[in-house]
């Protein structure tokens, strides 16, 4: 071919897609992807990776700071994540560390140096998170490492314009003729200017050679507990009216399926076939061996048959009203929700109200609630059968993932019930006591979280699978998947409030590299039937001095990281070993940090200030539901904290283990922002200690899901009748969740900085407006973490008892 | 029995749009036709014959080419030939209503997937004994099915070349 036919040829073929708002359902057109300014970036021709001696330390991480002495530790703003000691113009195009993080931005050389450190080496990745830009490449080709299968991305080296160094592997690539033009400029013999290469996250419109079977449909199926119990709690009228509402955006295209189960005792499916006047219920009452009464018509094209469905809904909930059944045959209807839903995978929502007490998988109330605050150590973290797991392994293999929500006011064995979820990619929300007359916070959260849960992006049948530059391994996945080989995750659904974590060593010494890099490469079908490939790819340099190491140190998603390795712990060993391993990683960086990197020794807790936070939220930790010990806890409460320490993406995991707390009552304009023209506050973040409340004001404390607003005894009268519209603070209403619109410059203050922490995340945190006389204050001051209670040490007292470990 | 069927771009074997019997049973055993059908698919070009039958053991794939798009079926061997390429005739007819004008400029595999409600429709019609029955009343100016030449889908994959002119591919029964 000649070179005006195959230019031409190219161009057709050839295109980039600048997704400008994914969320929307409509495609922009194509936009240039803006290339960095300054010139080429640092994959160049020439590759001068040898001249970039890194900056020196940056003084502020490793700033000695006494623990002992210094008690304002927390900065006013939510604490950021450290930026890798990277060149400009590579840090400028990594990846964001909301996606990609590692709990040591600067990679120790070897292991040995790794232990010396004592800190936990591992990545945080949040890789579906919802983006608001995200460039994507159709492309005939896509490049990969020959040897390792990495994708090309901006921290590879071209040696010259035809050939390309893998940053894993270090192998030499040819550079295929077709990447040698480039769409956004037009201009040919640039391969280093390409979008995949000047993007840290990019993602790739599969060539059908990534795809085992056409792409699926979106099938979505919803098993309902319709026991007397489930009726008594109401939630059927809930979840019937949010699926009502949403139906038209539910993710997919014109191919969607639904279809619904109920049980109690017995399971009942329902033809929606098109063409039926009203939807036909047929009860299996043979739940030792389920079976599916017919061949179609159960999971219907959501098109053709959406009145039918909707008919369904409107009466569901009037349909068992007057039910007696008061057994539950989970572990049936789930068989048969499997058997439905394997032909084609998709998405299985199981919504559970009680202990599923008949038929496989029933399960024994076997919490004592006199060991709920026992000051040993707790049972029953383990699941108590392996069906539910066994379930969620053969669901996986069909690419169906199990969501669960669990709605209950007795104890449900979670920690059985959760294994369907965990290895099947699914996801686990929990509403205790929910109710829909005596618990109406709940039952707005659940409103909210529904309608984020039907609407939200879903990738189907998807595998993700992460690399490492030569010498570092992946040793231990955490997060909810099924890991199928070596380190490909299977993961049925993939949704973007799913977080991950990976543990790694250093098998070989990173001598001669000067940075490392990482890459998640996540390969999914779209609910519009399109298979894409996200890939992040995270670069890091690599160190050989102890004290570099500890001045790169991210003390949160070292946090994070130890959350889930003590999950793990406690499970597998005990929740005591777990606490004390927390507690020893903590003596242990602090030892390391004064034997080996502090010069000049000092008296007190000495620790650099990017790890001064480490032994609050060590303490945080150690007072956290999951963890707690000698506070009553229930334990469905204790495995859902730890589900969800595993699960959640840092960010709301940080808020879930160490709450935001602030004062509301004296909002002022003052450092506030500007956002869409209206003025969001900006109050200091405050320590949390019971020295830091104040009888005459009101402060709010955010822990993610869960919004408390504590009103003190004297709090002014101002705050109360220009924000909550009472006229005093005994007219405080005891079940307030939800703060009155007055128009007042106090109340927009007031909702305008709420609505902004809740913007922030995708789920929906519900707000409790709280008095000392409230139940709810035990949930408020349990958040207190830095004062003693009688079961723990105050704040102060721990790193007492750390520096004494220390000294040893 | 009609267990898969897929439609591509002839030019480039670019898969368009297909199905695949969804139920319990045959769902896991259809990998490797799944692959024997794309690799077909890649092979066709201008010259293959605009209607094959191609024997794989016990079943047959029958592909017809119309207006540069490949409709490629996988049944079973008793399913009658008739009623296979009058399915594929009518997946044509349909299709390429639909979606004609936009197949030379598509690049995303499965560009028309939503064809797959169509498919499944279609299928089931012809999948349903009435349906057998009427056997006699398909429409009989279809090309008559004894000319449509069979061949072996081995042979047919492992050979270099694609797929063309009757003469040279003229096959014995297959070995099943």
């Amino acid at each position: 071919m000649k070179n005006m036919e195959l230019i031409q040829h190219l161009l057709k073929m050839l295109k980039t897609d600048y997704l400008l708002n994914p969320l929307q359902r409509q495609y922009e057109n194509v936009h240039r992807v803006a290339e960095p300014p300054g010139g080429p970036g640092p994959a160049q021709l020439s590759p001068s990776l040898a001249a970039m001696s890194l900056q020196s330390s940056t003084p502020e991480a490793l700033r000695v700071v006494n623990l002992l002495q210094e008690r304002n530790l927390l900065p006013p703003t939510p604490v950021p994540a450290p930026t890798p000691c990277l060149p400009q113009d590579l840090q400028k195009i990594n990846c964001n560390p909301e996606v990609f993080r590692c709990t040591l931005t600067s990679i120790p050389q070897t292991q040995s140096l790794l232990n010396k450190a004592k800190m936990p080496l591992g990545l945080l990745l949040h890789p579906f998170k919802d983006l608001s830009q995200l460039p994507v490449v159709t492309s005939s080709t896509i490049v990969r490492c020959r040897s390792c299968r990495t994708y090309i991305n901006p921290f590879v080296s071209f040696l010259d314009q035809r050939r390309w160094k893998c940053n894993l592997c270090y192998r030499v690539n040819d550079v295929p003729e077709e990447f040698m033009y480039n769409p956004v400029s037009r201009s040919y013999g640039e391969p280093h200017k390409r979008p995949e290469v000047q993007n840290a996250t990019i993602e790739f419109i599969a060539p059908s050679e990534y795809m085992l079977r056409p792409p699926q449909p979106a099938v979505y199926l919803f098993v309902l507990d319709v026991s007397h119990n489930a009726v008594e709690t109401g939630y059927l009228n809930v979840f019937c009216q949010s699926l009502l509402d949403n139906i038209n955006a539910l993710p997919g295209d014109s191919r969607t399926k639904v279809g619904f189960i109920t049980f109690d005792s017995t399971i009942h499916f329902y033809n929606l076939q098109e063409g039926l006047s009203q939807p036909q219920m047929l009860i299996v009452s043979d739940i030792e061996d389920i079976f599916l009464p017919t061949p179609d018509s159960l999971l219907v094209n959501l098109n053709e048959c959406k009145e039918l469905v909707q008919d369904l809904l409107k009466s569901l909930p009037t349909l068992f009203g007057k039910t007696m059944e008061t057994q539950s045959a989970l572990g049936s209807a789930l068989q048969a929700a499997f058997k439905l839903l394997s032909p084609t995978g998709g998405r299985m929502s199981v919504f559970q109200t009680q202990l599923p007490n008949l038929g496989v998988g029933a399960l024994q109330s076997r919490e004592d609630p006199n060991q709920r605050a026992s000051a040993k150590d707790i049972q029953h973290l383990s699941p108590a059968t392996d069906f539910y797991k066994k379930l969620a392994l053969d669901c996986s293999g069909q690419q169906v993932a199990v969501d669960l929500f669990l709605l209950s006011a007795q104890y449900c064995d979670l920690a059985s019930l959760g294994c369907i979820s965990r290895y099947s990619a699914g996801s686990v929300y929990y509403y205790p006591s929910y109710h829909h007359q005596h618990s109406p916070a709940q039952v707005e959260r659940f409103q909210k979280d529904l309608k984020r849960y039907l609407t939200r992006k879903i990738g189907f049948e998807a595998v993700m699978r992460i690399r490492c530059t030569k010498g570092l391994s992946i040793h231990t996945f955490h997060g909810n998947f099924f890991v199928r080989s070596t380190d490909l995750l299977s993961l049925p659904n993939v949704n973007p409030d799913a977080g991950f974590a990976v543990q790694m060593s250093i098998e070989d010494n990173l001598d001669d590299m000067q940075v490392v890099s990482f890459q998640a490469a996540l390969l999914y079908t779209s609910s519009k039937g399109e298979r894409r490939i996200r890939v992040h790819t995270l670069c890091l340099p690599v160190v050989s001095s102890l004290s570099d190491i500890f001045s790169g140190a991210d003390v949160q998603a070292m946090t994070g990281l130890l959350a889930c390795m003590a999950v793990d712990r406690s499970v597998t060993a005990s929740l005591s070993d777990a606490r004390d391993a927390m507690t020893n990683a903590a003596i242990d960086s602090l030892t390391s940090y004064r034997q080996s990197v502090l010069t000049i020794q000092q008296p007190g807790l000495l620790a650099p200030a990017c790890l001064r936070l480490f032994p609050l939220y060590i303490l945080a930790l150690l007072k956290q539901k999951a963890f707690r010990t000698g506070t009553s806890t229930r334990l469905d409460d204790r495995v859902f904290a730890m589900c969800q320490l595993k699960y959640q993406p840092l960010f709301y995991a940080m808020l879930m283990i160490h709450p935001a707390l602030y004062r509301v009552d004296d909002l002022t304009d003052e450092g506030a922002l500007n956002i869409n023209e209206r003025t969001i506050p900006q109050p200091r973040v405050l320590q949390l200690s019971v020295e830091k409340l104040s009888r005459e004001g009101a402060f709010l404390m955010d822990t993610g899901t869960v919004m408390y607003l504590w009103i003190g005894r004297n709090c002014h009268p101002n705050f109360l009748t220009q924000v909550l519209g009472v006229p005093n603070y005994a007219a405080v209403p005891e079940n307030l969740y939800l703060l009155p619109e007055l128009d007042t410059a106090e109340s927009q203050r007031t909702r305008a900085f709420v609505g902004w922490l809740r913007d922030q995340r995708p789920f929906y945190p519900s707000l409790h407006v709280i008095r000392d006389e409230s139940q709810l204050k035990a949930n408020f001051m349990q958040n207190m973490i830095e004062d003693r209670t009688a079961s723990a040490l105050s704040y102060y007292e721990f790193l007492l008892h750390l520096q004494q470990q220390i000294s040893k | 029995m009609i267990l898969l069927t897929m439609v591509a771009r002839v030019a480039d074997g670019l898969p368009l749009a297909a199905s695949i019997q969804e139920d319990e049973q045959s769902g896991r055993d259809l990998q490797q036709y799944q692959s024997q059908a794309k690799q077909l698919c890649r092979k066709l070009n201008a010259q293959s014959p605009d209607r094959c039958t191609l024997e794989a053991g016990d079943m047959n794939f029958h592909y017809l080419i119309a207006q540069g798009v490949c409709y490629l079926s996988l049944c079973e061997a008793s399913f009658p030939k008739k009623m296979a390429f009058a399915y594929l005739e009518d997946l044509h007819n349909e299709f390429y209503d639909q979606y004609g004008r936009r197949v030379p400029t598509v690049t995303r595999p499965y560009s028309f997937i939503e064809f797959d409600t169509y498919i499944q429709k279609m299928k089931k019609s012809y999948v349903d004994s009435r349906a057998r029955r009427n056997l006699g009343s398909i429409n009989t100016e279809l090309q008559d099915v004894q000319r449509i030449m069979v061949a072996n889908i081995e042979e047919v994959l492992q050979r270099g070349e694609a797929l063309s002119g009757v003469t040279k591919l003229c096959q014995s029964p297959v070995r099943p």
